[in-house]
């Protein structure tokens, strides 16, 4: 065999990589193309779009606060129910598929008004308290399916190797099969943080004073629906881009484990 | 050679991307200086169909029942003037936020949701002859003793979006925050739940609320004074003479032969 070029199976079809078209790939693209819109716009039109981003400013903070916050507690829900699911105790796993079913099966935008509307009148939680509940009940169900598809997609033999060599079962989860499901897990995790931040657009419904709220404000004011959103829809843009930029540096960095 | 091509190829598409947005934006201030388009099809015959746009969600002005028709003092006020106007009236449930836009693009002929005639909207659509004068009132709850904004600072405040409610609030300085509700009932239920201190609504939606749905939670703590009267009135797109003469028409034949006011006395209007 003359032919030395290397075919890496297991990395699926032969497509080019993310970085092999150097700078010319989809996201530099996108975000060079997006902050040179933002600063076009702002430098060289200043009105009304400097106006605009001056007032959508704050906003962009909330929704920063609700999407970090949420994705941590996301996390840690998820975590916990996809240990939950995949639990040999009857009671736990019960617990946490009832879970699952129940918030999978209610939009998002219900659940936020459930919690701020209807179970306001009893509990009157602060609306960006009851935005991060909301964000975090929901992708913590759906970041513990991911989790339970981590572990689970970790070969059985590595519990049994682990067992055998005197490993208890936390022992045998914890420092054995989570940190290899981790890295199955993070380009789906790395998509649910970036539908998060997205979805965070919903809690505006609460008249929490996030981006988009910000947004409808300034045009309900001034009537210029079209510059607000083309700079609302930007800068939600960069921030997904930075965010997805963000779960691609931890993916290439958690690859180091992957044997080539 | 092929990887250049390749990277011309992105370069320029995101180029003609950029170009597009930058364009469109231009573009919008040309469309508002041009004359308005025609309504879609013309009725070819009996009278005109107008389509009022409406948000149902505010009572007593325009709701919906339970039969889910549009109902209210307004939507009678419009019904009445349409039968001597000479001219057929639907209503159509439109959001409140983005309704001007839906006007704008031609959704619809007209709006009839309790649109306050101000200078600024003056700008962007005409309106017709006013139907009704109201006030801001300051919507509190039941214990509280506030009587004006002044008393509120430091408390958070709410209004619905794009009203001249909140113009009103939105330029005082020293509340703790001033929320914006896509729909004024929203607003209602976070003062009763205690989320918000105080709400400013329209008088007639004020009085609406503190008088029958939460009569036991919350009050009218008093009108925020303006030297202007605020009237509303029903909304066109800027230039559309024919709609508008319709409606001015049937306005005034019903303020005339005395219509309007049995319409304002059966649903207790001020």
């Amino acid at each position: 065999m003359s032919d030395t070029r290397i075919i890496d199976v297991g990395e699926g079809a032969a497509i080019p990589k993310r970085d092999d078209w150097g700078l010319f790939n989809a996201w530099t693209i996108s975000i060079v193309g997006a902050i040179l819109c933002i600063c076009y716009l702002v430098f060289f039109q200043p009105t009304p779009y400097r106006r605009i981003i001056f007032y959508l400013a704050d906003g962009v903070i909330i929704t920063f606060q609700v999407t970090v916050i949420s994705i941590v507690c996301a996390c840690v829900i998820g975590l916990i129910t996809g240990l939950g699911r995949v639990s040999k105790n009857k009671a736990i796993n019960l617990l946490a598929s009832t879970y699952v079913e129940i918030i999978r099966g209610i939009p998002l935008l219900v659940q936020l008004f459930y919690i701020y509307y209807a179970l306001g009148r009893l509990l009157n939680v602060h609306d960006l308290t009851a935005a991060v509940i909301a964000m975090s009940v929901c992708y913590g169900a759906y970041m513990g399916e991911v989790f339970r598809a981590g572990i689970t997609a970790i070969d059985k033999g590595q519990t049994e190797a682990a067992r055998s060599l005197g490993f208890n079962t936390k022992q045998t989860m914890f420092l054995v099969i989570l940190p290899q499901a981790w890295r199955t897990i993070l380009p789906p995790v790395g998509n649910e943080f970036i539908a998060l931040l997205k979805d965070t657009s919903l809690v505006s419904i609460l008249a929490v004073s996030d981006l988009l709220r910000r947004g409808r404000e300034f045009s309900s004011e001034t009537f210029l629906y079209f510059e607000t959103f083309t700079m609302v829809a930007l800068i939600y843009l960069v921030i997904t881009l930075l965010l997805s930029k963000g779960v691609g540096i931890m993916e290439a960095r958690l690859s180091h484990y992957v044997r080539h | 050679m092929k990887r250049l091509f390749k990277s011309l190829f992105l370069v320029s598409a995101c180029a003609i991307l950029a170009l597009g947005v930058v364009g469109c934006g231009e573009k919008k201030e040309e469309k508002k200086a041009e004359a308005p388009a025609p309504a879609a099809a013309p009725a070819p015959a009996g009278p005109k169909t107008i389509i009022f746009a409406s948000d149902a969600t505010y009572p007593p002005m325009q709701y919906m029942n339970e039969q889910k028709e549009i109902v209210g003092f307004e939507v009678d006020v419009i019904k009445a003037a349409a039968e001597k106007g000479g001219f057929k009236a639907e209503f159509k449930n439109v959001a409140w936020d983005g309704i001007f836009a839906g006007l704008a693009s031609g959704k619809y002929d007209a709006i009839s949701s309790s649109v306050s005639i101000t200078d600024e909207r003056k700008a962007t659509m005409d309106f017709s002859e006013p139907i009704i004068a109201i006030e801001q009132m300051l919507v509190v709850g039941i214990k509280d003793k506030a009587t004006d904004l002044a008393a509120l600072k430091g408390k958070s405040i709410g209004a619905q979006i794009g009203t001249t409610s909140y113009f009103v609030v939105k330029d005082v300085k020293g509340f703790k925050a001033i929320k914006t509700y896509d729909e004024v009932g929203l607003a209602m239920e976070d003062l009763v739940k205690g989320s918000i201190q105080a709400v400013v609504a329209d008088s007639p939606v004020a009085v609406e609320y503190t008088s029958k749905k939460y009569a036991d939670k919350i009050k009218i703590a008093g009108v925020i004074k303006s030297d202007k009267v605020e009237n509303i009135g029903i909304a066109v797109k800027k230039g559309n003479k024919e709609v508008l003469d319709l409606v001015n028409k049937g306005l005034a034949a019903i303020k005339a032969d005395g219509t309007f006011d049995k319409i304002k006395a059966a649903h207790k209007m001020q």
